[in-house]
């Protein structure tokens, strides 16, 4: 029978399996969102693609796969260019090149090259996504690829008697998650990316970019969707201000960031640190971040030192943090804050800039404030006059050409939200003389009681004003309160989840292997021992346990893959025989008779043992006589002395 | 261990076939596992003796038929002859009903009667015009063939050969036995004088003996990836039949029991294989019979035993 008969009669399941790759691998490059949907789109020819192929309808045409192959390649060339994205041409190719081929699958060979280009596009979606989902999808490829090839080992060899699969490849499966989830704990931990530069283009956010639109912080807050989960290191009560951007130069439609530089900051030990702070007094937030489209991370202010992964950490000169772009794509960092509504600060000509037309606001500025006698009154009473007045609301009609927003806000719609509402007031301390910013960020976040921490949202967005008061940057918040709408306990659940997922597998860092080293090795340090406490003792009893556990289910486990499970101990003990008189230089093939391998010992002093010895192995391996205590002794000591012999022999 | 019987029976036969040891252990085997033997060889190398030994020392009827073109298959089982005194057609029993026969080259006859012998042996009985004859036990056939005359015979076809549990190739014997054998008295008049060492029965009681080894799974699957592998092979143009690997099985255990044991070993089998599977192998170029058994040898290396 050829190669190709045998082909034909492969199982069909391993035919479902070459369809489930093809289509995973297709699935978990979409569900990462990043691709164009008109590219995705042709991937759906995968489906009738497929269920024509488990029909056995044959193959199409070669001239059509011939014409749609060269139109992927024009499309690709094209798409490529055009976008400028290689990489995600790539990913767009991968699904047409699979929607293809499940037109074409004829030979082995191909069924080999979907596997291929699947792993191709769990690679590339690796890259582009950090999703749970994702990690799901993976797994339940890895362990399709495994059957598959388990498979198509046996179709090669042009069997088609029914094997027994589900043993070899659950083992097969198991193992590779081991080694994957092995390789993961130990592979090092740098800060670039396996693409050298950072494809997934993160979540869209606004309000933390050098420039930001009047009024485009009210898109983001229609967005559910978390932006970071916090674990607070030691309870604090609310309000959290997390604080992001501070904008000061305002053309009356754009909020601007003149501050400019960014300088690095130092690095001690596994800190950046910010400034001096007594660690005491420091609140420390465990933060993961999503991926966001910008670099900028948050924090409590005033936050002093930051302990991340990331190749600098820079800072400019209105308080605003920066990772390194690419670290900031997978950032989880502790942020120490020393928690206050007032920082230190220094007047600047910068922060009282005002864009043309205030005056009708400077006179209802000094209308509220006529009783105030300090800065710190006027503010509150601005603030206070705001927090009153006005209706929140994210529904704002634009208004009419030619009108600043701001006085539209005060004047005329009088609702608005966040951003409104601290545009005004630091428009108003600004007409007073007193300097003023614009602080953009997040306030609040939901407490998951399943994990202990806190949810940040998109909605979370906020604009708050910092005023120097006192030569103190102080925030003031003339937001009304918003009533904060409560979530479902399964979604809370399935949050908590995804923050496992973000804090164990995503956000696994140097640090953390590290730690794990650390606690491996710490019940061995000499002072250590000596001093242990009972936890340690616990550690080092469960270490004990664990490391032979894992070492006996390892060989367990590949004894059973090489077929040794089934063999009892006189066909062990044969083998070992077997064994090693093949490493004394016997040439024994798997196709010698226990009487071939007496006669290479022929006039060797073992000989009699060895007889004695291959006679109680075929009586209880043939003979089918289970071999008792005693029997089973003297088979042990024969064999023992036929090493001895040999060692002897051969020195 | 051996049996006492069947040791003293091989050194009874030895001492007139002197440096056979393997022959005769095999037409032994043969006997024990009620199949036939095939002897291929050229003239003169004791055939004929090692056959009627072989009857003498198991206390057997023998009789042995020179094959010629001109026999008929009557020649061999027998004729029906009208009676004058029972006014009946009887049955006048031909040279068939025998323990053990000897069909001295068989490809001389025709395959008519090639085949009437054939199926005798096969099915143990005799069927003449709707009379079926029981055939003696044990009942054993040794044919033997020439390989180098062609000349005017008849080569048994390979569905014939497959009938044969065996074939042996006995060879010229070793220069000290060959010096031996010329000297001493002429075998058959050695031969008149055996005596029996075993009783027909304790035959029959041995070949029931033999049936009973037992032959552990591993074992009969590593018989048929042997057999299976015959057929694989590119070398082999038809592999061995399933009646072969019946034979096999036979045979293993009819080894298994000669040395002794109630239970089969994989040296068996392996030492079988040859013997047993070499003729009923047809080859892409054949050049000469011992080819198969090089073959099959070739191949049984190949095959992993079972530990």
């Amino acid at each position: 029978m050829s190669r190709w008969e045998a082909w034909c009669f492969m199982p069909r399941i391993y035919r479902l399996l070459t369809a489930f790759l093809g289509f995973t691998g297709c699935i978990g490059i979409v569900i990462t969102g990043e691709l164009n949907p008109v590219m995705t789109a042709s991937g759906l020819a995968i489906v009738p693609g497929y269920y024509r192929y488990l029909k056995g309808r044959g193959t199409a045409p070669k001239w059509v796969i011939g014409a749609c192959s060269v139109l992927t390649l024009v499309v690709f060339i094209f798409d490529s260019v055009v976008s400028g994205d290689f990489f995600l041409a790539v990913a767009h190719l991968t699904i047409t090149f699979q929607a293809i081929k499940s037109y074409d699958l004829k030979e082995p060979w191909d069924h080999l090259q979907v596997y291929f280009m699947s792993l191709l596009q769990m690679v590339i979606a690796s890259e582009l996504s950090q999703s749970i989902v994702f990690g799901i999808v993976f797994v339940v490829f890895l362990i399709a690829l495994v059957a598959a090839m388990v498979f198509s080992h046996f179709a090669k060899e042009g069997r088609q008697e029914k094997v027994k699969l589900l043993m070899p490849v659950s083992l097969i499966s198991i193992a590779a998650l081991l080694l994957t989830a092995a390789f993961f704990l130990i592979m090092p931990r740098t800060a670039f990316t396996f693409f050298g530069k950072s494809h997934a283009k993160g979540m869209r956010t606004s309000g933390f970019t050098d420039r930001v639109d009047f009024g485009s912080l009210g898109e983001i807050k229609l967005d559910p969707s978390v932006v970071m989960r916090i674990e607070l290191e030691r309870t604090l009560p609310p309000p959290y201000y997390w604080r992001g951007k501070s904008l000061d130069y305002f053309n009356g439609k754009v909020w601007q960031s003149t501050v400019g530089e960014r300088h690095r900051t130092v690095k001690s030990g596994d800190e950046y640190l910010l400034g001096s702070y007594d660690k005491e007094s420091a609140v420390g937030q465990r933060i993961y971040l999503e991926p966001i489209d910008s670099d900028i991370i948050f924090g409590l202010s005033e936050m002093k030192a930051i302990k991340v992964d990331s190749f600098f950490v820079s800072e400019d000169n209105a308080n605003a943090v920066f990772l390194s772009r690419k670290a900031a794509r997978r950032a989880s960092y502790t942020a120490y804050s020393i928690v206050r509504s007032e920082v230190p600060g220094v007047r600047d000509s910068r922060y009282l800039q005002l864009p043309s037309g205030m005056e009708k606001i400077s006179r209802l500025a000094l209308d509220i404030t006529a009783k105030a006698a300090t800065d710190e009154e006027r503010a509150i009473l601005i603030e206070r006059y705001l927090k009153r007045n006005y209706t929140y609301s994210l529904t704002v009609a634009s208004p009419q050409k030619g009108m600043n927003p701001i006085e539209y806000f005060i004047f005329y719609s009088r609702k608005g939200f966040c951003e409104h509402y601290a545009t005004s007031m630091v428009l108003m301390l600004r007409c007073m003389g007193i300097p003023a910013r614009i602080v953009n960020g997040f306030y609040g976040g939901e407490a998951n009681e399943f994990g202990g921490y806190i949810i940040v949202r998109q909605s979370d967005a906020h604009s708050w004003v910092e005023a120097l008061i006192d030569n103190r940057w102080t925030r003031f918040d003339p937001t009304p309160p918003v009533p904060a709408g409560h979530l479902m306990a399964i979604t809370l659940f399935l949050d908590w989840a995804k923050m496992n997922w973000a804090r164990y597998v995503v956000g696994f860092q140097a640090a953390d292997q590290r730690a794990i080293l650390h606690f491996l090795v710490s019940p061995f340090e000499f002072q250590t021992f000596l001093h242990l406490t009972s936890a340690g003792k616990l550690q080092l009893l469960l270490y004990l346990i664990f490391l032979p556990t894992v070492l006996l289910s390892t060989v367990y486990l590949f004894r059973r893959v090489w077929g040794f499970e089934r063999m009892d101990f006189v066909s062990r003990k044969y083998v070992n025989l077997k064994n090693m008189m093949s490493r004394w230089g016997f040439a024994l093939q798997s196709s010698a008779t226990p009487e071939e391998i007496l006669n290479k010992a022929q006039g060797l002093t073992v000989e009699g043992q060895l007889r004695e010895f291959l006679e109680l192995y075929q009586r209880h391996r043939f003979g089918c006589i289970q071999m008792g205590p005693e029997a089973r002794m003297k088979y042990g000591q024969l064999l023992k002395r036929i090493r001895k012999g040999l060692k002897g022999k051969f020195p | 261990m051996k049996s006492p019987i069947l040791k003293q029976l091989e050194r009874r036969i030895s001492e007139i076939l002197r440096g056979k040891d393997t022959a005769i252990k095999m037409a032994i085997v043969c006997l024990l596992g009620k199949g036939n033997l095939l002897i291929e060889d050229v003239p003169g190398v004791g055939k004929t003796t090692l056959a009627f030994a072989l009857a003498k020392a198991t206390d057997c009827t023998f009789q042995r038929i020179q094959f010629t073109s001109d026999m008929m298959p009557s020649d061999i089982i027998g004729v029906s002859i009208y009676s004058h005194e029972t006014k009946e057609f009887e049955f006048k029993a031909g040279p068939l009903f025998c323990n053990i026969i000897l069909a001295d080259e068989i490809n001389r006859t025709n395959p008519k009667t090639q085949s009437a012998l054939l199926e005798a042996m096969n099915e143990n009985k005799v069927t003449v015009e709707r009379k079926t004859f029981r055939l003696p036990e044990p009942f054993m056939v040794i044919a033997t063939q020439n390989p180098m005359e062609y000349y005017g015979t008849f080569p048994l076809p390979e569905s014939q050969l497959d009938r044969f549990m065996m074939r042996i190739i006995l060879g010229y014997p070793a220069p000290e036995y060959e010096k031996i054998a010329v000297m001493e008295e002429p075998s058959f008049r050695l031969l008149e004088r055996m005596e029996p060492v075993v009783s027909r029965h304790d035959i029959i009681g041995m070949q029931e003996e033999a049936e009973k080894v037992r032959v552990e799974d591993s074992l009969v699957d590593y018989m048929m990836e042997i057999v299976s592998a015959t057929r694989r092979d590119d070398r082999v143009r038809l592999g061995a039949s399933t009646r072969g690997a019946q034979f096999f099985l036979g045979a293993a255990k009819a080894h298994a029991y000669y040395e002794g044991r109630d239970f089969a070993v994989p040296d068996d089998i392996k030492k079988l294989a040859p013997l047993l599977l070499g003729h009923r192998l047809i080859l892409r170029n054949k050049k000469n019979f011992s080819d198969a058994e090089r073959l099959v040898r070739e191949i049984v290396e190949k095959v992993p035993v079972p530990v």
